[in-house]
């Protein structure tokens, strides 16, 4: 049994290891190695320089800049996705009147539930694109919505505004991300019983009431979950801000993803590209760190 | 629990794995040039093959597919196939210019030749700085395809060469001919009886009565602002002279914040302080400007000759596009009215590694051709660096109204490169500046200071080779 | 009491009807913007198409060959999808029910794949692609794609195989089952939502890949084995350069249409497999 316990685990372990090894470590190894250097990405020939590199991204005042944004996204993004993930969920599950049959979810809660799922199936390439034109100030349709219901001095230059565009962009990550969560603690309060919410409409509780009260303790699993996912989709969100802005104007839609990318494509800087992706990669690994610890489950030994 | 044995073989095959990957990787990367022999193809020098091409090495060729699309290079590879019968010819072409080919440069296998343009070029910077380019001299040196008697340097245009030339050498043609000015509907303002204005003031003058027509006087490229620089450094320099442009390429210290950059800047912002630009304008990207001022929506725009053909599909028939430079600043201007930017864009280079760089090169000549140049300009609708070459073909109006402009700057037109010395300098850090100068978030004083700090900037940082033009 | 109960109910019902459009009108609009010309696109954004231009579809699909990335896509996200789960599925079972020295450390080397930006490793990448004679074939997308997606898929499974109740494996190999018959006969139909919840993802992150292929599938004839994404891109770039405004919103319909399609068919199991997969 023992022999055959360990050919077992060499065979189940080796080809998927073996894959992962070739194409994914070998090519991550030799970036950590160019981050050492001040190669350019063009011809065969680099120096080792040492630190120099991570010295110089502690004075990058435009990596800064770029990190400030990811901080907030990092913050906002969970924070608005949940909270409205969760209104939604709680709507869709108990949000009905309770008559005879009990607590149950508003009419066409079956609906809602399809199509607030829809953005997550799109490619963020379709999402960016679909969302520049929505925001174009003259043919876009939001700023033709305001038009339409008399709030012209609403309507703005979107994109094009420094105080707006970044949260432009991060309204767009909201929306593309909260269907998922609607799902996912929509089923989550499947498993939560009725009568507790019933209980709770009995002594008069009212909806946020039975949210706060009732709905978030009993999910908080679930919503740690939710938010180590978000947390680390924050540290990135580099394909979404090319597509819309670009990072601009100016700089004020930046964010480190996209720092990286234009230093490495557009000025062929690819030893310093490189030390903002080692460094990003241990930013993200602090938050998956948390998440692990958030998430450790018991194993189960054979 | 058998451990050490399972830890053993689990060790050994995890990091068999990794060792038996990465080393050889690692050296496919970094230390070895890679691709084969990197002997170039050679043939016999004649004075029919003055590049000495070996007939029947094979061309490979990658064009950006992008406004010219790749249709001409077809032909033109047809020319080369015609006198080069053996030759095999691969031709691509791609929008990803740099993704593509980039891991092909470290390879040491890049192209024979390379139409490296777009929003993904490869950076010039990083190309000329690590060698990566063969230098044309041999090429602007040989006898002219069919002008006789002429060397290739010889037939082209003034000051064409300056845009590829880094520290002396040629590493870049450029081979499309383009001209900066402000567009209008000679139409529109004939119907109106409006005058393009030769003076600044009376550009304020003309734009008051616009806006009062319900008309905007002016939109902009909103999303890439520095579209506005341009305008800005030619007023500058017709202001003051060239010299002001020199300096600014060179990375003089305060080359910005020359006064006449600075009274440029601030005639240009009062656009955006009297508010005649469409409303709206910083919100748009090139193609939505461009069609709100196709539409008639706004009068001027920025642009350089490539907006004929970028906004074929959305003009109406009747519009009539044409080109005039900057309105002169003062009456003091050290050039003249009619003076304008003209350059020589859309950069082909020969990698420095390419198996067939000769062929490269002669594919280059074929193009410099009159014939080659003629049949470019016929089927782009573009001009070329190739003197003369447009003549006999039938050009639409706003080209026909650029070669009337070009004519008449003559040998005053004027250029500045520091563009293509330092990308980043005019796509990140210029293009922010414009951005606020003409959202009013600041004035004139601070659109050069900041611009100044952008410049300062490229110029402290070690990691970026400088380069200097006279 | 009554009517602050109405005011707040109507208030919740106007979100979640708001939230509703702003999902599905977007869409609406593409497709509705993919039957325009370019003028009615650029100038008329709340209008309806003045006719329908199936010419844009045919455009998209036949000039851009969106119809062949298509087929090759279908071909790529198909071999990629099957490997990546069962390589995967193995994987993670081993890390989740089996502990060996080192195993933590084969755990953290897979989920730490998922912190690092993926254009970083192209570069080097494309070497190994190219070492192994792989570039511009279906075969080395398919493989490069199982491996990239291997950290999520086995960071994600071996959560959900070590969820898995360990008495029916006890009872089972007391039965004499082997460790072979005890994984595929009992423990991957245990898994069963797990592995459709996963499989999901997998399937719409390798429809909708984009860098990977851009750089791995290049060079002489290499087009004809593009997939969806590089069309669609090039579509794209072309209309920053050309203004094809119609035949972008046409190539994005045709891109979005199967898998809003599936997603619709199957949206039951989709709900439900990724619900259950990340409850577990």
């Amino acid at each position: 049994m023992r022999h055959g316990r360990r050919l077992f685990v060499l065979t189940f372990l080796l080809p998927p290891l073996a894959l992962y090894a070739v194409f994914v470590i070998s090519p991550y190894l030799q970036a950590f190695q160019i981050s050492l250097t001040n190669w350019r990405g063009l011809s065969p020939e680099y120096e080792y320089v040492g630190p120099e590199n991570f010295s110089r991204l502690l004075q990058d005042h435009y990596v800064w800049n770029a990190l400030k944004n990811n901080a907030i996204i990092l913050v906002a993004l969970p924070v608005l996705t949940i909270v409205l993930a969760l209104f939604f969920a709680s709507m869709l599950t108990i949000g009905g009147r309770s008559g005879k049959a009990g607590v149950r979810g508003v009419r066409g809660a079956a609906f809602y539930r399809v199509v607030y799922f829809f953005p997550q199936v799109l490619s963020v390439a379709i999402i960016g694109v679909l969302w520049k034109e929505v925001y174009a100030p003259r043919s876009g349709i939001l700023n033709g919505f305001l038009r339409t219901i008399g709030l012209d001095g609403l309507a703005k230059p979107w994109l094009g505004v420094p105080d707006f565009a970044f949260w432009c962009v991060l309204a767009v990550m909201v929306w593309s991300n909260v269907g998922f969560y609607v799902v996912l603690f929509n089923a989550a309060m499947q498993s939560i019983p009725r009568e507790i919410y019933e209980a709770a409409m009995l002594d008069g509780a009212e909806r946020g009431e039975t949210l706060r009260k009732i709905t978030v303790p009993l999910l908080w699993d679930t919503i740690q979950v939710a938010w180590v996912y978000l947390a680390i989709l924050a540290i990135d969100g580099f394909a979404i801000v090319q597509i819309i802005t670009l990072g601009g104007p100016g700089n004020s839609s930046d964010v480190i993803g996209l720092r990286l990318y234009d230093t490495a494509m557009g000025e062929y800087k690819f030893g310093y590209a490189s030390a903002i992706g080692v460094a990003m990669f241990f930013l993200t690994l602090s938050v998956a760190v948390v998440a692990l610890r958030l998430t450790r489950r018991d194993r189960i030994e054979l | 629990m058998n451990t050490l044995t399972r830890r053993g073989v689990l060790q050994t095959a995890a990091t068999a794995g990794l060792l038996a990957t990465a080393p050889a990787a690692l050296s496919a990367c970094a230390t070895s040039d890679g691709g084969g022999d990197s002997k170039a193809a050679q043939g016999d020098k004649s004075n029919v093959n003055p590049l000495g091409v070996k007939e029947d090495a094979p061309l490979e060729v990658v064009i950006f597919n992008g406004g010219f699309g790749e249709d001409y290079a077809k032909a033109h590879e047809a020319m080369y196939k015609e006198k080069y019968p053996k030759a095999e010819i691969k031709h691509s072409a791609t929008q990803e210019i740099g993704k593509t080919l980039q891991p092909r440069f470290v390879d040491g296998s890049p192209p024979d030749m390379v139409n490296n343009s777009g929003a993904a070029q490869i950076d010039f910077n990083g190309l000329v700085s690590q060698n990566a380019l063969t230098d044309l001299a041999p090429l602007l040196d040989a006898p002219s395809l069919d002008v006789p008697g002429k060397k290739v340097r010889d037939t082209l245009l003034p000051g064409s060469l300056l845009p590829g030339t880094y520290n002396g050498k040629v590493f870049a043609l450029n081979y499309a001919y383009t001209a900066y000015g402000i567009w209008y509907d000679e139409k529109l303002l004939a119907d109106k009886g409006w005058q393009y204005p030769k003076t600044w003031d009376e550009m304020i003058a003309l734009c008051k009565t616009i806006k009062a027509a319900g008309i905007a006087p002016w939109t902009y490229q909103g999303k890439h602002p520095r579209y506005m620089s341009w305008p800005i450094l030619s007023a500058a320099a017709k202001l003051a002279g060239p010299e002001v442009l020199l300096a600014i390429d060179n990375l003089e210290p305060n080359a910005w914040k020359h006064e006449a950059i600075k009274t440029a800047a601030d005639a240009y912002s009062q656009l955006a302080r009297d508010g005649f630009i469409l409303p709206g304008s910083e919100g748009l990207d090139h193609i939505q400007s461009q069609t709100e001022w196709s539409k008639g929506n706004a009068v001027f725009i920025s642009c350089g000759s490539w907006l004929e053909s970028e906004q074929k599909k959305v003009t109406p028939p009747a519009f009539k596009m044409a080109i005039a430079p900057t309105p002169s600043l003062s009456s003091g201007d050290k050039l003249p009215f009619e003076a304008l930017r003209g350059t020589a864009g859309e950069p082909y280079i020969v990698p420095a590694k390419a198996k067939n760089a000769n062929g490269g090169m002669e594919l280059m000549r074929i193009m410099l051709s009159k014939k080659g140049a003629a049949d470019f300009t016929r089927k782009t609708s573009s001009l070329t660096c190739v003197a003369g070459a447009e003549e006999g073909v039938e050009l639409p109006p706003g080209l026909t109204s650029v070669t009337k402009a070009l004519k008449a700057s003559g040998d005053k037109g004027f250029n500045w490169v520091y563009n293509s010395f330092y990308r980043k300098l005019e796509r990140n850090l210029v293009d922010a500046a414009c951005g606020d100068l003409f959202t009013n978030r600041i004035n004139a004083q601070q659109f050069v200071e900041a611009c100044q700090k952008g410049a300062d900037e490229i110029a402290k940082d070690t990691s970026i080779t400088k380069y200097k033009r006279s | 009491m009554k009517s602050r109960f109405r005011v707040a109910n109507a208030f919740s019902h106007t979100v979640l009807v708001g939230w509703a459009v702003l999902t599905t009108f977007p869409l609406l609009w593409a497709i509705l913007s993919a039957f325009k010309d370019d003028n009615e696109i650029l100038t008329s954004a709340w209008s309806l198409p003045s006719k329908l231009r199936f010419e844009n579809w045919s455009r998209a699909w036949n000039e851009a060959h969106l119809g062949r990335y298509f087929l090759n896509t279908a071909i790529v996200v198909g071999g990629a999808l099957t490997l990546t789960m069962l390589l995967g599925a193995m994987a993670a079972y081993v890390l989740a029910r089996y502990t060996f020295r080192g195993s933590r450390v084969v755990y953290f080397l897979f989920v730490g794949g998922m912190m690092f930006p993926v254009f970083l490793s192209l570069v080097p990448l494309f070497f190994v692609v190219k070492n192994l004679g792989l570039l511009s074939t279906h075969l080395g997308l398919i493989l490069v794609y199982s491996a990239y997606s291997l950290p999520f898929t086995v960071f994600f499974l071996t959560a959900f195989f070590r969820t898995l109740p360990s008495e029916v494996a006890e009872a089972a190999m007391m039965d004499g089952c082997t460790h072979y018959g005890l994984y595929f006969r009992v423990m991957l139909p245990m898994a069963r939502p797990g592995l459709i919840s996963v499989g999901i993802f997998n399937l719409l992150g390798h429809w909708n890949q984009y860098v990977l292929p851009i750089v791995l599938m290049q060079g002489e004839g290499a087009e004809k084995n593009w997939v969806l994404t590089q069309g669609l891109t090039a579509l794209a770039v072309n209309q920053g350069y050309a203004g094809d405004y119609s035949a972008l919103f046409a190539g994005l319909a045709i891109a979005m249409l199967p898998v809003l399609v599936l997603y619709l068919a199957f949206q039951r199991q989709v709900q439900s497999g990724l619900a259950a997969g990340h409850l577990k």
